[in-house]
């Protein structure tokens, strides 16, 4: 038992985590080809638009959908569908909590390859400042606010129908999936109205941006996804936890300087053994570049099942130094 | 550097001075206690042919000197140069260095300065091409322009007085930088992604095997005492770096097997201390010696002489330059526990978590007369501790010899009062 679990606290998490990644990513970008099919309520972007390989369908779209319903439709018995799919999202949510975000998202999954292209290329990260950081945080709810508010506008008629389904048109994801199963149809411009015209126009630039972000910004989009405020949300009865053992911890910071989404209260709090905060996208980066053993712990129904240790910092840290070739 | 102004004590003299004091104290470190590990022979003889013989230690390109524990030598090391630490334990510098500074200040500081200022010191000052001095604490800061009046090459390296801010951290990230274009301007050489992984790698080599003898400790009955301990730790200040690494892996593989064989380094119930406060270097190792031949046994420590230099070590996300920069830079300042930084509550959680760790029966508190920050924290370790039950000597004292015999007294008070504790508590 001892051997399996110093197996695991040694695991090179760089590596699995390509390779779970890599296995999400064929499953949900091309699952569809082999008849897989997740439902509609999942708890990442599993895109809709990509209509031939999709194994399964981001819940953000069809709560767009739904809650554009008109209000006499949504406020009766319609709102039980809309309950239940709110249901499954979130069971499927519970399971993995934001593990869904470092390990599953198609999108996030690009940005980690992008990642890799940039320190390939030599080229450094940027950071953000800290007080950008405070007020960039904040836009995810903003976003989470606007998708849920514009739909129901709509509803209730008091916005015109085609901003049908507001964050699908300028998630970048709707442009970018698509293209990994040759359909480019979504990188365009729709000329219809002048709402698609804008809000399209609006989802090329994020796109742009997108890109630009996260060749230069680890996990660049994650800090506004409207995706990542409502997982917050609902994270505390989550099953997959990480947690802290503050007495054990030096303040070294090594955690928060691998963290891909700068959060500071990983090194700096050690109070609150609940330590995940909103922007965390649970890689569980911080777990193995923690040098203490059993500080940082990521635990699945109150099982510890990847801890920080010191031979499995030492490991990965020595691997990394005599790593010839690759840079990351 | 051969610039050492002429009216310094006469080489022979000095050396001799010197050498008597190493030598008394490395007879008891040896000869007090049976059973000395083989592999702590390399260490004796190490500090007897440097401090007692005057042998040079041999090192590869220039030399760069270090002041304090801040100054980030991977980098020293990856410009191809070698660091050596200069805070100096010496009672016959700190009497030197006593010229410089006022009457009540720190030992350390006085005899660096008295080290630096005399001609023929040990560890070797006369080849250092420059000396790289954090401003950490008052009188080190003030130490800077003293040391390049002595005719020096100095750089200082900006510490900033808090650890906790952001805006600290990227001050102080800045400062690090800095430290590598001078290093580069004074070494001629580049810094590059590779040699300055090979000098991470090898720190991380040396860290590791630190970290090893460190778990050690934790063992009960004692498996090795303090005072070889922070022999091994003081070593590191001026030895080969890959040949103290290899020396401490035998020494630890040996322990590993005296672990084994159910080995004692100190009585079963012989009180377990652990050692804080101003740090203990060659030769002023009085206090933790104290306490062992008292029959107490130090098992673990928070000092900059020892654990506090060698157990945090460097995470590196993207082995890119700025990162494995910033990353150094990170490991130097975050965990670093020096009392100069506005708040203590990191000190205070790492004293109770090695206490909790390495089942302490008592903390020792040095102290040196004139060391401040030291002297001011006392009052809220003593509260945390007692908070705790864990009993605490504090002990204020400096590099002279003259109150071992009141401080034997207090010490083995403080030992039998813990052992009192014990079995009333049985």
């Amino acid at each position: 038992m001892k051997k399996i679990r110093d197996a695991i606290n040694g695991v090179d998490l760089r590596r699995f985590r390509f390779l779970l990644q890599l296995f999400f990513f064929v499953l949900l970008v091309y699952g569809g080809y082999f008849a897989v099919n997740l439902g509609q309520s999942l708890p990442t972007f599993a895109c809709g638009f990509n209509d031939a390989g999709r194994g399964g369908i981001c819940y953000l779209l069809p709560l767009q959908h739904q809650l554009a319903m008109s209000w006499g439709t949504l406020f009766g018995w319609a709102g039980l569908m809309v309950l239940q799919g709110f249901l499954f999202f979130a069971l499927w949510f519970f399971i993995l909590n934001k593990g869904w975000c470092g390990y599953i998202c198609p999108l996030g999954t690009i940005q980690d390859w992008i990642t890799s292209l940039r320190t390939r290329l030599g080229v450094r990260y940027s950071r953000y400042t800290e007080g950008q950081f405070r007020r960039l945080s904040l836009i995810k709810y903003l976003l989470l606010a606007l998708m849920i508010l514009i739909p129901l506008g709509i509803g209730g008629a008091l916005l015109p129908h085609d901003m049908g389904t507001p964050f699908c048109d300028i998630c970048p994801g709707r442009m970018i999936i698509p293209m990994f199963t040759g359909d480019f149809s979504q990188l365009t411009i729709d000329f219809s109205t002048k709402t698609t015209m804008v809000m399209t126009a609006l989802g090329m630039l994020v796109t742009g941006l997108f890109l630009a972000g996260a060749f230069f910004k680890k996990r660049f989009f994650c800090f506004f996804c409207p995706m990542s405020a409502l997982h917050y949300l609902l994270s505390k009865p989550a099953l997959l936890k990480l947690k802290k053992d503050g007495a054990k911890c030096t303040r070294c910071g090594d955690c928060y300087r691998v963290c891909d989404m700068e959060i500071r209260e990983i090194a700096d709090e050690v109070k609150e053994p609940r330590i995940m905060q909103d922007d965390c996208i649970m890689c569980l980066k911080c777990v193995a570049h923690c040098p203490e053993q059993g500080a940082l712990k990521a635990t699945f129904a109150g099982i510890p099942i990847f801890e920080s240790t010191e031979q499995g910092f030492i490991k990965r840290m020595t691997k990394g130094h005599h790593d010839e070739h690759k840079p990351q | 550097m051969n610039t050492n102004p002429s009216e310094a004590t006469a080489p022979a003299y000095n050396r001799s001075r010197q050498a008597r004091e190493a030598e008394t104290l490395l007879d008891r470190i040896q000869d007090d206690f049976p059973d000395n590990p083989q592999a702590m022979r390399y260490f004796y003889d190490l500090f007897r042919r440097v401090y007692c013989q005057g042998e040079p230690v041999k090192h590869e390109g220039t030399l760069v000197g270090t002041t304090c524990i801040h100054a980030p030598e991977e980098l020293i090391y990856a410009f191809g140069a070698t660091p050596v630490r200069l805070c100096n334990g010496s009672y016959h510098y700190d009497q030197i260095g006593a010229d410089f500074m006022p009457a009540k200040s720190c030992p350390l500081v006085k005899a660096t300065l008295g080290s630096l200022h005399a001609k023929a010191a040990v560890p070797d000052t006369k080849s250092l091409e420059l000396i790289v001095n954090p401003t950490t604490c008052d009188q080190k800061t003030k130490a800077s322009a003293m040391i390049e009046a002595m005719g020096y090459r100095v750089h200082d390296l900006e510490l900033p007085p808090a650890k906790e801010s952001e805006e600290a951290r990227l001050y102080w990230q800045r400062s690090v930088r800095r430290l590598a274009l001078r290093l580069r301007e004074l070494t001629g050489r580049k810094l590059t992604r590779n040699n300055l992984r090979q000098a991470m790698a090898r720190t991380a080599r040396a860290q590791t095997a630190f970290r090893t003898l460190h778990q050690l400790r934790k063992s009960a009955p004692a498996l090795f005492l303090g005072k070889d301990a922070f022999l091994v730790t003081n070593a590191y200040f001026f030895d080969d770096l890959d040949r103290w690494t290899a020396a401490v892996e035998r020494l630890n593989a040996e322990l590993q097997l005296r672990q084994m064989e159910g080995f004692q380094a100190a009585q079963k119930r012989a009180p377990r201390i652990l050692f804080t406060g101003s740090p203990p270097i060659f030769p002023n190792l009085k206090l933790p010696l104290l306490i062992e031949e008292a029959g107490g046994v130090v098992v673990a420590d928070e000092t900059c002489s020892a654990n506090r230099m060698l157990y945090d070590m460097t995470a590196v996300d993207e082995w890119l330059l700025n990162d494995m920069v910033d990353g150094l830079a990170d490991r130097y300042l975050k965990p670093c526990t020096c009392p100069i930084f506005t708040r203590n509550d990191d000190r205070q959680r790492r004293l109770l978590q090695l206490a909790a760790d390495f089942h302490v029966d008592g903390v020792v508190y040095q102290a040196f007369a004139g060391c401040q920050v030291y002297e001011m924290e006392y009052r809220s370790i003593a509260d945390v501790l007692a908070a705790q039950g864990i009993p605490m000597l504090y002990v204020e004292t400096d590099y002279s010899p003259d109150d071992m015999g009141q401080l034997s007294t207090r010490i083995e008070a403080f030992l039998e009062s813990i052992k009192t504790r014990k079995r009333n508590a049985r």
